[in-house]
């Protein structure tokens, strides 16, 4: 019997001991061939997934080093059937070849004559193609490059790409490391894209992705097109950039709802890019509006399905992916592999936590109980109001007044949904609050006056969410929230806690109804954080009360 | 018959005989009276051919060389010769090994008397000519292939071959296979055709020798012969046998072979090709197997306990059902099909009724489950290993086209287990670490059995392969040590019962992944289990958490459901906290720890029972009464409120109770109450002829002895060198049959003679001398010396036994 730290579990699923003293080496020996699924306290567990496997192929790894990964690592015997199928998984990768020639344009080629007769009997396959070329090639329309990738990954014969890029209009970029430096691990992730051509980049929430982007932009050279997923983030972008690079204002566009900039870098939205007027994306044109050399997706995990449709004809320019997560909850995970490209880098998680780059929050729930007739009103609203009832019970005005008041001397933001119990909660702290409809002036005011911390404690509706400028806080206490995508909450949260410049841990209190809706919710949130790796608490109210 | 066959077998020693019965036990089944009985069985196409079948390819090839090489009624042939003639055939680089192989080879076929006779002319025994059609790819000889010409034809022919024979003798084929045998005849015809003719002749040499032409009986000859086939059958070197098929006489094709039998022949087996292993590597690997395959199976018992498949009208379970249980068991469905089959030769799983039933666990699973894992393993590879159904044809149609579904009646083959028992003993017989490939293991059984081939075969092979690993009989392709210990001994070994070495269970249990008792808690409410948990710990885990991922560990999640259940099972918040507190390595988290106490605290604030009836009244007092009044009791009463009391009995009987006691009360309306029972998983007795008779295990050597005793009495009666002896006066004293039957065991053992009682078959008394040979199926046979000859004897009609003196 091996004492490895490994567990290979008939799904496929791997655990890892974190403890164990070969623990580090394992995940490094794992991490290009498995996905992260979850990363609590003492054990990981990592996904092998088809796709993890032909990413682990075109990052150069064969079936031999996985397999003798596994064998090495894990504590009890791998099963036979579960190597075998990593090998027969690896092997398909490759079999076909997109490439570039000189007489043909885009050519579809195989060492293996089996995989290609199958490929072109494929009746989603056929029209993409054009004459047979010899044996063992196939012309392919260079406007299919794309559509074809797509569907040879479905039916399970990746194509590696190896056709080649064009290079874009050349615009001088370079970073402008004044003051701060490219983290090692950010300019290994540029790198590792650079020499790939084209990719994901995988890195945790406030591992500075931005700076990857532009250190990828100093790469290449040339005009850049950024797609992110809103205005917020757009803004973010151009910030970010004109501080990191040698760009200025004038070389940075901003495409947005408001704002339609077309520059050497432009920045665009998800949502603008998919806005369509009768039926047809109508800012389809900007993908065409220079000859861009570069073009960089933020969060690719919530890339939209039409923006993969324009990605399928964009495949001869170069293309980064930016993530924090190659797990979608569409599960469109393979159209990221097939239009964006493989997995190029991945951050050792841990040991970005160990040399201080990035410091989870430390969580806590508290829960209050509704009184006897809050219950009975509870039990008798109708569905749609219920949330808000428990969401807002008077109960919670106590409990979060004593937080802010444990908290006495730091800089705390309260966050809230409904504005009635936001006013409520600013009247008992006697704070300011801040709504949709305070002015950008006044809001400006109230939140320099946070920053230089002459007011420290902030009441935030959910304009907060939207707003980029809001201030770090070493404290926040959510009392009512939206009930969207656990991923959605859990990156709002990392943007409100950023790791601190003293190194302090921030603190993320949820103040929760017990027994209702908000605490199912709440289970969601401490599911998805606990497994992120934050540590997470549930307390009771009266214990707050009571000073503990 | 062959006298000298017979008189050869009258001359071995009983030692030799008995071995030869011992080797082919259909002889003594039942017990032939003489040895003249014993050579008519021996000779049997039947008999030899059974023979025959369990001879290697070179064994095989020393009786075709002998069948080609001697006439049937010939002198026979010396060893020398015999050797001589093998040499030629032997592959050059293995010529060395010949003398060994040869000598074991010609012993292997006089202790099995296929062969007969002293070293200096050795002879096939009869019946085994009969039994060989083209031996070693050869035709018929020339006076077989050429019998049905007409004589005219065959003038022509003998004409055609030998100019100067034309007029003299009999057209008769004899003559023809005569002048067909002289070697430098028929280089000459050779030399006379085409070399198209003589490329066609080349193709058939080697066999097959029979080929297909339209119009084979075409009259040709050597001056109208136009096509090569023409010159062929024109010149005798073709026979045609059929309307369109044409033959290459035997005495032809050895010419062809240049006077060789065989071509490139092996004297040992062709060694196994595999991949090496790193042995210790293999044995982990399979008992990790072994050991997901044991919990599979149990998995599968506990599924179709509580949710049972149907049994279809035709038998089995239909495709949806296997495939439904496949994805359940996340296993592909061939795999699926296979653990359903092993549960079930292990007596496992069984119908629960002929008809309309459900395929259910048995009570023999309650048995099984609480065992230790390495035990569990070998009762369902031993199950596995001794079945003769095939798993691996689940899915196909059989040849009326009937569906096979797995556990279909007819998914049976008579000869899986004997060839998955010998692919087994190959896999053995293997160096250690070595994986053998698929065709080297089929090759090396094709050389041990080469008259047993066939695709079908083949298949039977390849499913042995795939399922052993599936099994952990092997691992990584290698046999394991504890799949080793799980072959039975060789036949041929002598020893019986006791197995070499240790059990397989005892092999398996050290690799065994150990029971842990412990988990590792973390905050995202799951519990890691690092290993298979000890039982206790496995089955409380079981019921306080949801299994998430099985395999080398076991992931739980907590939920508030299934906390709620443990509580429903009676655990406390306290119980459920201290157990895991004790089991876990790291502090318990405390989201888990505030989980549970919260659910603890909602946990039974609402209360439900169940009543039979209830009783109310607006008025407490009356009430008090009603529970005070002893007559009251045996209704059963609870109150539950002061205005209501709860009865376990029926409104009906409530209403008249009261009434007897004087009330006048009135039936209420109710709105009917819920019964709440769980559904017990259910259980079906496992059939009594579940399990396979005994396989080819060989006979006991006593009966072998006794069997052989039997014989020669029987013989020397036979030869008149035994006379009848009369048997004792008086009434052979009546015995208890279960005695009888003990003492003609003990008789049989020990040699001994008895004195029995029998009632004849018109119910006569009779009293007998026996010497008992071999008891089965009902039956005695025995020498009777007061008979002088070997009979059958009812054992129901044998009213008594004692000592003869």
């Amino acid at each position: 019997m091996s004492d490895g730290p490994l567990i290979v579990q008939s799904d496929k699923t791997l655990l890892l001991e974190v403890e164990h003293e070969k623990a580090d080496d394992c995940r490094k020996a794992i991490a290009p061939f498995a996905e992260l699924e979850r990363a609590p306290e003492h054990v990981h567990t990592y996904r092998i997934t088809p796709l993890a496997l032909w990413n682990a192929r075109a990052a150069g790894h064969d079936a031999e080093q996985v397999i003798d990964a596994l064998i090495s690592h894990s504590r009890y015997p791998v099963p036979h059937a579960l190597l075998v199928d990593i090998a027969e998984t690896m092997s398909r990768y490759g079999r076909l070849r997109l490439e570039k020639s000189d007489h043909h344009g885009l050519t579809l080629t195989s060492s293996d004559k089996a995989v290609l007769e199958e490929v072109l009997r494929s009746k989603k396959i056929q029209p993409m193609l054009g004459e047979r070329i010899g044996g063992d090639s196939v012309a392919v329309h260079p406007s299919e490059r794309g559509n074809i990738k797509q569907a040879l990954l479905k039916i399970g014969w990746p194509a590696e790409d190896l056709a080649g890029y064009v290079d874009g209009e050349h615009h001088p970029i370079t970073l402008a490391q004044d003051g701060w430096q490219l983290r090692p691990y950010q300019q290994q992730a540029a790198d590792a894209f650079w020499h790939g051509g084209s990719g994901v980049v995988v890195l945790p929430c406030g591992a500075g992705k931005t700076i990857v982007g532009a250190a990828a932009m100093a790469h290449a050279q040339a005009t850049t097109l950024i797609l992110v997923t809103n205005t917020v983030s757009a803004h973010q972008w151009k910030q970010e950039l004109l501080r990191r690079t040698s760009l200025t204002e004038n070389e940075i566009g901003e495409y947005t709802g408001t704002k339609k900039e077309i520059r050497p870098v432009t920045i665009a939205t998800y949502q603008v890019m998919t806005t369509r007027r009768q039926g047809t994306y109508r800012h389809l044109e900007l993908f065409d509006a220079r000859d861009w050399g570069l073009v960089i997706y933020d969060e690719v995990h919530l890339l939209p399905a039409p923006i993969f449709r324009m990605t399928a004809d964009l495949q001869a320019r170069r293309r980064v992916g930016l993530t924090a997560t190659l797990v979608r909850e569409d599960g469109r995970e393979g159209d990221v592999f097939s239009l964006i490209g493989p997995k190029r880098y991945d951050a050792p998680w841990k040991e970005m936590e160990n040399q201080g780059w990035i410091a989870p929050a430390d969580c806590v729930e508290v829960r209050v109980t509704l009184s006897d007739t809050e219950r009975l009103a509870y039990a008798m609203a109708e569905a749609e109001e219920r949330y808000r009832f428990c969401a807002t019970t008077p109960s919670k005005l106590k409990v979060t007044e004593a937080l802010v008041g444990r908290h006495a001397g730091e800089q705390v933001l309260v966050i809230g949904q409904y504005i009635d119990q936001l006013d409520e909660l600013a009247e008992h702290l006697d704070a300011p609050v801040i709504k949709g409809e305070t002015r950008v002036k006044e809001r400006e005011r109230l939140f320099q006056a946070f920053r230089d911390k002459e007011i420290q404690v902030l009441v935030v509706s959910k304009v907060a969410n939207f707003s980029i400028d809001l201030p770090e806080a070493s404290v926040a206490i959510q009392v009512s929230g939206t009930f969207g995508s656990r991923q959605e909450e859990a990156q709002r949260l990392g943007r409100v806690l950023r790791p601190k410049a003293g190194g302090g841990g921030a603190r993320f209190y949820s103040v929760v109804s017990r027994d209702t809706v908000d605490q199912d919710f709440a289970a969601h949130r401490q599911r998805f954080l606990a497994e992120q790796g934050y540590a997470y608490q549930i307390i009771d109210a009266d214990d707050v009360l009571a000073g503990e | 018959m062959n006298t000298d066959f017979t008189d050869w077998l009258r001359g071995l020693g009983d030692d030799r005989v008995r071995a030869l019965v011992a080797a082919r036990p259909e002889l003594i089944t039942p017990v032939p009276a003489h040895v003249e009985g014993l050579a008519i069985r021996a000779t049997s196409p039947s008999a030899t051919g059974r023979a025959l079948d369990r001879l290697d390819r070179f064994s095989l090839a020393v009786v075709e060389t002998l069948l080609v090489m001697t006439a049937e009624d010939g002198p026979g042939l010396a060893y020398g010769e015999l050797r001589a003639a093998m040499a030629a055939s032997v592959l050059p680089q293995e010529a060395g090994l010949l003398p060994g192989a040869l000598r074991a080879a010609v012993d292997e076929l006089l202790g099995l008397a296929l062969i007969f006779g002293p070293e200096s002319a050795l002879r096939l025994a009869p019946g085994v000519r009969d039994v060989s059609e083209s031996p070693a790819g050869l035709g018929p000889p020339a006076v077989e292939a050429f019998r049905h010409h007409p004589p005219e034809r065959l003038r022509e022919l003998i004409e055609a071959v030998h100019l100067h024979d034309a007029g003299g003798e009999e057209p008769v084929p004899a003559r023809l296979a005569a002048l067909l045998a002289e070697g430098v005849i028929v280089e000459r015809l050779l030399g006379d055709v085409s070399p198209q003719a003589r490329a066609a002749l080349e193709e058939l040499a080697w066999g097959p020798p029979a080929g297909r032409l339209p119009n084979a009986r075409r009259e040709v000859s050597v001056a109208t012969a136009q096509s090569p086939i023409e010159q062929l059958l024109a010149r005798g070197l073709l026979a045609a046998t059929g309307e369109e098929t044409v033959v290459l006489p035997r005495e032809v094709a050895l010419v062809l072979r240049g006077g060789r039998v065989h071509r490139d022949l092996r004297p040992v087996a062709p060694p196994l090709e595999g991949a090496e292993r790193d042995r210790s590597l293999a044995d982990r690997t399979a008992a990790g197997q072994a050991f997901s395959f044991v919990r599979t199976v149990e998995e599968l018992c506990e599924m179709w306990g509580v949710d049972p498949p149907g049994i279809l009208r035709a038998g089995g379970v239909a495709v949806r059902d296997l495939r439904r249980t496949a994805q359940l068991l996340d296993l592909p469905e061939w795999t699926a099909a296979l653990v359903v089959e092993v549960a079930y030769a292990a007596g496992l799983v069984a119908a629960s009724a002929p008809v309309d039933g459900e395929w259910l666990p048995t009570t023999g699973y309650d048995g099984w489950r609480v065992k230790a894992t390495e035990d569990r393993w070998e009762v369902l590879a031993a199950a596995w290993l001794a079945g003769d159904r095939v798993p691996g044809m689940v899915g196909e149609r059989d040849d009326r086209d009937r569906l096979l579904n797995v556990l279909h009646p007819e998914l049976r083959r008579p000869a899986a287990a004997e060839v998955r028992l010998r692919t087994l003993r190959v896999l053995a017989s293997a160096g250690l670490g070595l994986a053998p490939t698929a065709a080297s293991v089929r090759e090396r059984l094709a050389f041990e059995q080469p008259r047993r081939r066939g695709a079908y075969r083949d298949r039977l092979v390849d499913f042995t392969l795939r399922e052993a690993e599936v099994l952990g009989l092997t691992g990584l392709g290698v046999m394991s040590g504890f799949g080793r210990a799980l072959l039975p001994a060789e036949a041929s070994s002598r020893s019986g019962a006791s197995r070499p070495g240790s059990a397989p269970a005892e092999l398996l249990a050290p690799l065994l992944p150990e029971p842990v008792d412990h988990v590792v808690l973390q905050a995202d409410l799951t519990a890691v289990a690092p290993g298979p948990l000890t039982s206790e710990l496995g089955r409380r885990l079981a019921l306080t958490a949801d299994v998430e991922s099985k395999g080398g560990a076991t992931v739980y999640r907590f939920g508030d459901a299934s906390i709620r259940r443990a509580l429903d099972a009676g655990s406390s918040a306290d119980d459920l906290l201290a157990m895991l507190e004790k089991h876990s390595t790291t502090p318990v988290p405390q989201p888990l720890r505030y989980l549970v106490t919260d659910v603890a605290r909602r946990h039974g604030r609402i209360r439900v029972g169940t009543a039979g009836s209830y009783v109310r009244c607006d008025d407490p007092s009356v009430l008090d009464e009603v529970m005070a009044d002893k007559r009251s009791a045996p209704l059963r009463l609870r109150r539950l409120a002061p205005t209501v009391i709860a009865s376990r009995s029926s409104r009906a009987m409530v209403v008249d109770a009261l009434r007897a006691l004087g009330y006048s009360p009135v039936a209420e309306s109710s709105e009917g109450d819920v019964l709440v029972t769980r559904a017990d998983a259910k259980r079906t007795e496992r059939p009594p002829s579940a399990r396979p008779g005994p396989g080819p295990a060989g006979l006991d050597p006593d009966v072998v002895t006794a069997a052989v005793r039997a014989i020669r009495a029987g013989d020397e009666a036979h030869l008149a060198r035994r006379r009848p002896v009369a048997a004792p006066d008086g009434q052979v004293p009546r015995s208890p049959s279960t005695g009888t039957v003990l003492a003609l065991q003990e008789a049989i053992r020990q040699g001994a003679r008895v004195w029995i009682g029998y009632l004849d078959s018109q119910g006569h008394a009779t009293s007998r001398i026996l010497e008992p040979a071999r008891m089965e199926g009902g039956y005695l046979t025995a020498y009777d010396e007061t008979r002088a000859a070997v009979h059958r004897f009812a054992l129901h009609r044998i009213t008594g036994v004692a000592d003869v003196n």
